[in-house]
């Protein structure tokens, strides 16, 4: 029985010895695979840490002081309307040696003397001797530079330098500003879009034109000659969309000289300035009559006095002939000083108040660049109304005058005015009503073509110009000074109009030997400026420079609107 | 037989591996030197840009005009200027106006 049972043991025992064997070769097998993917998993892992460190390492270039200068001095290049640089940031290399770091000096020594063999090679060698760093080649031509590269040698050192260049010099001065030292921009655009000039390499492409600007800028100039100004400035808008095609402000200065720049004349006149632009602002006087159904243009005005009183002081026209009985067509036409104070009267401060707010005109303007005037603050009551209804005691700049024009040409609809192009097309809102524009626009063009108005000589045949002139006495302390702000508000062509120029000539003086040339078609020449008024100065100017711009304007242009 | 396809597996995907590696950089390589290729050539453009707008600069040619073409050019008004279309071999002339209405 005992052996039996021994027996049935031993079976047991080789049973069991089967399966660990056979559990044995299992794990052989396994531990085999196990271990290769072991290997694949640590190479992996290896792998993944190196490349993880190659992508999360910093250049050893970032450390280098070399391109900190180049970071500093990054800047994005501003372009016209065309694609014509206004300023570029450009570079120049400079090529220095390291004497330490030469691989093979006279392997070095002989193919730097087959790039520039003009070198003086024995005082090169002086310097690899004194194993002190030295500038080899400045600002290096591209060609030399491609060949020393070549080299591959490491004591090689280009140091790339820029500089910010403005090709146009003073064309643009007042809008493209000036950066310092640190290439922080200090005025105009360079210090408005300081930040994405510097972060964005992006060019930035600007509404204004070249060639028109450098045509504009030409006519002021030779007219502070002739009227002897103090400065003047002009822009010229689109009415519709608010770009900004030129804006000149006289005196400037060439960006290229860096100059630090003190003197007050060299304001922004038509953006920083804030002037008292006079008979301008009886358009919108009219305008606000309309606007809010008061007045019609053939609204009739009787018994207008020669003189009236307000607070002590009195109101006068400049034209003793003026007929005592005017439309409100016609005093806009003749530059009624006491008409548009009862069209205004009739308005009331509040709707007045609340339609040069509309326009933009008495609050401080959204631009692109920083020199923005503020115009004067004051408080309303019925003299300011009086006089601000014919553009006295009422401040604002050539800016917002040009925008204010643009909105009451263009059809009432608000626009912003704006240097920089912007792909996408701004929503319109209409904020003038009763057909505003229809009924301005014409009497605008009555200004130029009528002999009742201010400005035939910028009746320029075909471009069918329209404006208002404005001359102004300018406010010296304690009340105004004998010199004159002679401004011209014109829109063109005033039967669909598209642009809006306005010409401010700051103090300007009469000329005796300039020959004016009647624009009737009657051929007359009229020597020596009459007076000293708009119509005499700044509208001369207005239709010399839609003269010259005109044909531009028209065929080009008109592509592109 | 499983050792001979296991260890063929592992060895064709090594060899895949560092094929597919091989030509990721020689195509990364291609794309970093076009890319070299590419700013320089751009720069080089906007350097010919910046020469040609400076000595096309409209300061430039008036003083050309004046210099070589004084008499030869003249100044043409909006009303001498016309707009040009061919439509069906037959040409038509428009008047230019600053509205960029045609009038024919």
């Amino acid at each position: 029985m005992s052996n039996r049972s021994n027996k049935f043991v031993l079976f047991e025992n080789d049973d069991d010895f089967k399966y660990d064997k056979k559990r044995f070769n299992i794990n052989i097998r396994f531990n085999r695979i196990a271990f290769i993917f072991f290997i694949f998993f640590i190479i992996s892992l290896i792998y993944s840490i190196h490349l993880v460190h190659l992508g999360s390492r910093k250049s050893n270039l970032s450390t280098n002081n070399q391109t900190k200068i180049i970071n500093i001095l990054q800047r994005a290049d501003i372009v016209d309307r065309n694609g014509n640089f206004l300023a570029k940031t450009v570079s120049s290399i400079d090529i220095g040696i390291n004497p330490i770091e030469i691989i093979n000096q006279k392997k070095l020594l002989l193919n730097l003397r087959y790039i520039f063999p003009e070198k003086n090679y024995d005082l090169i060698q002086e310097k690899f001797k004194n194993k002190k760093f030295f500038w080899f080649e400045k600002k290096i031509s591209e060609e030399n530079y491609e060949k020393i590269m070549v080299l591959g040698d490491k004591s090689i050192k280009p140091q790339e330098k820029l500089t910010r260049i403005y090709p146009q010099k003073n064309l643009f001065s007042h809008i493209i500003g000036q950066i310092d030292e640190d290439n922080i921009g200090i005025s105009g655009l360079e210090k408005s879009l300081d930040e994405r000039l510097k972060e964005n390499k992006e060019t930035i492409k600007l509404t204004v034109d070249k060639n028109i600007q450098f045509l504009i800028r030409e006519e002021l100039v030779k007219f502070n000659e002739i009227f002897k100004s103090k400065g003047s400035a002009s822009i010229l808008m689109d009415v519709n969309n608010g770009e900004i095609i030129s804006l000149v402000s006289l005196p400037d200065f060439d960006l290229n000289e860096r100059k630090n720049i003190l003197d007050k004349n060299f304001i922004n006149r038509a953006t920083k300035g804030v002037y008292e632009l006079g008979s301008v602002f009886k358009t919108f006087t009219l305008a606000a009559g309309i606007h809010e159904g008061i007045i019609e243009p053939e609204t009739e005005f009787k018994n207008l006095e020669k003189k009236i009183y307000c607070g002590g002081n009195s109101i006068s026209e400049y034209d003793n002939e003026i007929p005592n009985n005017l439309t409100a067509e016609q005093i806009l036409i003749r530059s009624g000083n006491i008409g548009s104070v009862r069209i205004g009267q009739a308005i009331g401060i509040e709707k007045f108040k609340k339609f040069m707010t509309q326009l933009n005109l008495i609050n401080s303007i959204q631009f692109d660049i920083e020199e923005v005037g503020v115009p004067v603050s004051f408080k309303w009551g019925k003299c300011k109304l009086a006089t601000a209804s014919y553009g006295h005691g009422i401040t604002t700049t050539i800016l917002q005058l040009a925008n204010a024009y643009s909105i009451i040409v263009n059809g009432g609809y608000k626009i912003n005015p704006t240097l920089i192009k912007k792909n996408i097309k701004p929503e319109r809102k209409k904020i003038l009503k009763n057909n505003v524009s229809k009924k301005i626009n014409p009497i605008l063009r009555k200004i130029v073509t009528t002999k009742e108005g201010t400005a035939s000589l910028a009746n320029i045949e075909g471009y069918d110009v329209g404006g208002k002139t404005g001359t102004a006495q300018k406010s010296a302390a304690g009340g105004y000074s004998k010199n004159k702000i002679n401004t011209f508000a014109s829109v063109f062509p005033s039967s669909n109009p598209k642009f809006a120029l306005i010409v401010m000539l700051d103090e300007p003086k009469t000329n005796s030997e300039y020959i004016y040339n009647y624009r009737d078609g009657s051929g007359i020449k009229y020597k020596g400026t009459p007076f000293n008024t708009a119509g005499w100065t700044a509208v001369e100017v207005v239709g010399q420079i839609i003269e010259k711009i005109g044909p531009i304007l028209a065929t080009k242009y008109n592509e592109v609107y | 037989m499983i050792k001979f396809i296991v260890f063929t597996l592992l060895f064709s995907l090594i060899v895949g591996t560092s094929l597919i590696k091989k030509s990721t950089k020689d195509l990364d390589d291609e794309i970093y030197s076009t890319n070299e290729n590419l700013i320089f050539l751009e720069n080089r453009f906007k350097d010919s840009k910046l020469e040609f707008d400076y000595l096309s600069s409209s300061e430039r040619l008036l003083k050309y005009q004046k210099l070589y073409f004084e008499n030869s050019l003249q100044k043409k008004s909006l009303k001498e200027l016309n707009k040009i279309k061919i439509s069906d071999n037959e040409i038509i002339i428009y008047k230019l106006t600053i509205s960029g209405d045609d009038e024919q």
